[in-house]
């Protein structure tokens, strides 16, 4: 191995020790700004609960949604979390294959957003049904009632989708955790040591159980992809597996995977912004992760552009009057203000800001992510609301304007999300600190690809640390 | 349990103490599987590091696999044909439909082994008492001997000494 | 013989009255939705008369289309349902198994005709509106779709009734609601497998259509009519 000169150990002796201290404070301290957002959030959430169970009690038409618009925006919320979700896979997991060391501090608040994402987003179609106390129908269970699931629909696959990711998503959140767990445990006393060495399952941190996890984490990578691909496939194919003009499009699958990832980066930088400022990580997320995950929303807002003009010039070339309607309906007429307003919030925006350099800032890519968020929001709003606004027959045409309930259990959504993170970023260091140890070895924790030499080179390694952006 | 051991700056070090060790374990009656060796990070590229590689856990994830799959043809074909459902002229058991589902519980199958072998692999959960320093969490490693025999003590302190330990410790319970 | 149900509307007939409507309303427990509902798109009717116009009053071209379910034999309701409660029959009618439906509203995003209804809310009838409710059919409570079903209350107690008498049926021995009550003949009801039956002759005829037949849904209602409008004048 690359000797190195005594100082450069000792300062990463105390970088070592310094990540300790840093990433366990959160645990044991909280601020008077923490327990007002705790119950902000949980606020958010009561309201929330009390507008379901209103619903529950009157019926589902305390909603907006009517013949011929059935779904609106509690499937816009439901395809919008589950959307979100894709921040952890793609962070995760892509870049842990791709050994981008750079992933290391942001992985654990990632995989963070894609579960509670999850829950949030798989709660919605148990909530949104007419009579939500069946909604166990969709599970297959041996009854004598001759209920069955229908494997045909997509709903049906919804069910095994969405219960495969979040079971997978878990795991891969909890599996790196546990050695955090441990750190914490050897930290604490009393009750906390207890809950803690439960959930740390005992860790001693052998060589053979590093081994085991980390290719336990290896293998988790390679399967949640083509999971995270498929789930957001199959939500999509709620729409397009219909006759529905506008919805019975190919491209749905990949459209909505990369929509997805798209808002799944915005979400992961807001988090990661508010998280850098409240929790004093300025140290670990760095403006460097900013500008890497900056690029790589560039990337997705441009994907995304094509996509969408894809299937809008395909749709508009045909010219199938059934598909004009919706068309219009969403360019030029009664939707063209929210259409516009996606647009800009998707590509306007975003794509300046992301692809200067010079804006590509903290800053920068939080009021991008901001944008984007709405953006992705309105968009999937935009694919279900006009195309069912605006099926075959004039007659049956409709409109649709939501209610009270429907924005409150919207909000008590972003409510629900902000109150499960904020509560995991005191029970779990937010940034995985055995994995920022291991970035600090000398090779970084990458592939060694150099023999260890026979005799020193005589070189002494000194300088910064790697953590700012390289020109 | 008894464990002498000590703590040293950095993986060379340990690695040297674990070849000390493993050189010194029939002189001083030791078996090589007493000897302990914990850290904060794993240390890969390391002999004490990677000595327990195995490929096995692909081979569990791979059948898990196709167990999933086996239970999602099970769960689609067979339920759909035992259950006396009228589908009105839709093939019973179509296959693209439910390959889909087959294919999430194969996924399925593949994530949930990989974790149960993990488990096993690392022997966990486990709550028998071991030992615990929090040097280990500021990036010291320890290397030790679990159990050793009372009369190699000194020995044992001094050939961990001479690795270049910072410090050696004698836990017990 | 096996039976399939099949409707003929004939639009060169259809005067736009809506007999057809109320009747089938007081046929199956529909209920109410009242002004404000209906102002918010949640009419509840399970067959509508569509209405199309071209010019002004003294001669406007008016077309009515009476539209209720069409008992799609390629349905895009059916698949899509996770309980199953959108079913074909062995007589060629989309069944809706009220107990099975959690209401996810699959099944009428679907629908290209947009000819189910959805309850919105706990149906209810005010003193005595309630004992003219139809005891052959179910009253359906919240978050249930529902839709046209070929009065199915009329054709299984009809077939009873004949298998009691150990007899076949007989063609118009029953009708449905819709077809019963409309004033110009302009709904005919049968069996399609019945060669004799008026709808299997009617569904023959050079005039028929299918609505949104280009679909593939392979509707089992057939549309009569000459073209597109019709003057008063023209027979």
């Amino acid at each position: 191995m690359l000797p190195i000169s005594s100082e450069a150990r000792g300062r990463m002796q105390r970088t070592v020790e310094q990540i300790e201290k840093d990433l366990l404070q959160p645990i044991f301290k909280s601020s008077v700004k923490y327990k007002i957002a705790v119950s902000l959030s949980a606020a958010l959430v009561l309201a929330g609960a009390s507008a379901f169970g209103y619903q529950l009690y009157n019926g589902i038409g305390v909603w907006g949604i009517n013949s011929p618009v059935f779904w609106a925006f509690d499937i816009t919320n439901f395809v919008f979390w589950i959307g979100i979700s894709h921040a952890g896979t793609l962070i995760s997991a892509i870049l842990r294959l791709c050994n981008a060391t750079w992933r290391r501090p942001v992985t654990r608040c990632a995989e963070a957003i894609t579960v509670f994402s999850i829950i949030i987003g798989g709660l919605v179609p148990l909530c949104h049904v007419g009579r939500p106390w069946l909604a166990f129908w969709m599970i297959p269970y041996p009854n004598q009632r001759g209920i069955w699931p229908n494997f045909r629909s997509p709903l049906a696959w919804d069910f095994f989708a969405i219960s495969t990711y979040l079971t997978g998503s878990t795991i891969f959140l909890f599996l790196p955790t546990v050695p955090d767990f441990a750190a914490v445990r050897d930290a604490s006393k009393g009750l906390r040591k207890r809950i803690y060495s439960m959930l740390s399952l005992g860790w001693q941190g052998t060589p053979r159980q590093w081994q085991r996890l980390e290719v336990a984490m290896h293998i988790m990578a390679i399967v949640i992809v083509p999971v995270a691909v498929s789930v957001h496939t199959i939500v999509s194919w709620d729409f397009s597996m219909t006759l529905v003009p506008m919805w019975h499009s190919t491209i749905f699958g990949p459209y909505f995977v990369i929509g997805a990832i798209f808002s799944g980066i915005a979400a992961l930088i807001l988090a990661m912004a508010l998280l850098r400022h409240f929790l004093h990580l300025e140290a670990y997320l760095t403006p460097l992760h900013f500008n890497n995950l900056g690029k790589l929303l560039l990337t997705t807002s441009l994907l995304w552009f094509y996509f969408t003009f894809a299937e809008r010039l395909t749709t508009w070339y045909g010219n199938a009057p059934p598909e004009m309607d919706v068309f219009w309906t969403s360019i030029r007429q009664s939707f063209s203000p929210l259409f516009w307003t996606m647009v800009i919030c998707n590509f306007v925006i975003p794509v300046p800001i992301l692809s200067i350099k010079r804006f590509r800032t903290i800053t920068g890519t939080a009021i991008a992510s901001c944008a984007i968020i709405v953006g992705m929001w309105l968009e999937r709003f935009l694919i279900i609301v006009p195309a069912l606004d605006h099926k075959f027959l004039r007659y049956a045409w409709g409109t649709y304007r939501p209610t009270w309930v429907e924005d409150t259990l919207m909000a008590s959504s972003f409510g629900m999300m902000a109150l499960l993170y904020l509560l995991f970023s005191k029970a779990v260091p937010m940034i995985s600190i055995w994995e920022m140890k291991v970035g600090l070895q000398p090779h970084g924790g990458g592939i060694i690809t150099t023999a260890p030499a026979t005799k020193p080179h005589g070189l002494v390694l000194e300088g910064p640390l790697p953590t700012d952006v390289p020109e | 349990m008894n464990i002498i051991y000590g703590l040293y700056a950095n993986p060379e070090a340990a690695q040297r103490a674990v070849d000390a060790l493993r050189a010194a374990g029939s002189h001083l009656k030791f078996d090589e599987r007493q000897i302990v060796i914990i850290s904060g990070e794993p240390h890969e590229g390391y002999d004490f590091a990677d000595s327990h590689l195995t490929t096995r856990p692909y081979r569990w994830a791979v059948l898990g696999g196709c167990i999933g799959a086996l239970s999602g043809y099970l769960l689609t074909t067979l339920s759909q044909k035992g259950y006396p459902i009228h589908t009105g002229g839709m093939p019973v058991t179509p296959l693209w439909t439910n390959g889909i589902v087959i294919y999430e519980l194969t996924m399925l199958g593949a994530i949930l082994t990989t974790f149960i072998v993990l488990l096993r692999g690392a022997r966990l959960p486990s709550f028998k008492s071991t030992v615990k320093d929090p040097e280990i969490w500021l990036g010291k490693i320890l290397v030790g001997v679990a159990e050793p025999a009372e009369a190699a003590r000194p020995e044992l302190e001094k050939c961990l000494l001479l690795a270049g330990a910072t410090e050696v410790k004698l836990s017990s319970g | 013989m096996s039976h399939k149900w099949g409707l003929v509307v004939d639009l060169d007939r259809c005067t736009g009255c809506q007999a057809c409507v109320v009747a089938c309303r007081a046929e199956n427990n529909i209920p109410t939705a009242g002004p404000d509902q209906s102002a918010r798109g949640r009419t509840m009717q399970w067959i509508r008369v569509e209405r199309t116009w071209e010019g002004d009053f003294p001669n406007p071209k008016i077309r009515f289309q009476p539209v209720m379910c069409q008992q799609c034999d390629e349905a895009p309701c059916e698949p899509v349902c996770p309980t199953y409660a959108s079913y074909h029959t062995e007589e060629g009618l989309n069944g809706q198994a009220y107990n099975r439906c959690i209401g996810t509203r699959f099944c009428a995003n679907a629908c290209p005709y947009t000819v189910r209804t959805f309850n919105f809310y706990n149906p209810s009838w005010d003193m005595p509106l309630n004992l003219q409710l139809n005891p052959d059919v179910s009253v359906r409570s919240v978050g249930i779709m529902e839709k046209c079903t070929f009065c199915v209350q009329r054709i299984k107690s009809a077939e009873i009734q004949a298998e009691a008498e150990k007899r076949d049926l007989k063609d118009g021995e029953f009708t449905t609601a819709c077809a019963q009550s409309c004033a110009s003949k302009a709904l005919v009801f049968g069996d399609l497998n019945d060669p004799n039956s008026e709808v299997s002759r009617l569904s023959a005829s050079n005039r028929s259509t299918r609505l949104l037949g280009e679909l593939g849904t392979r509707p089992n209602v057939t549309y009569l009519e000459r073209g597109t409008w019709q003057d008063a004048k023209n027979s």
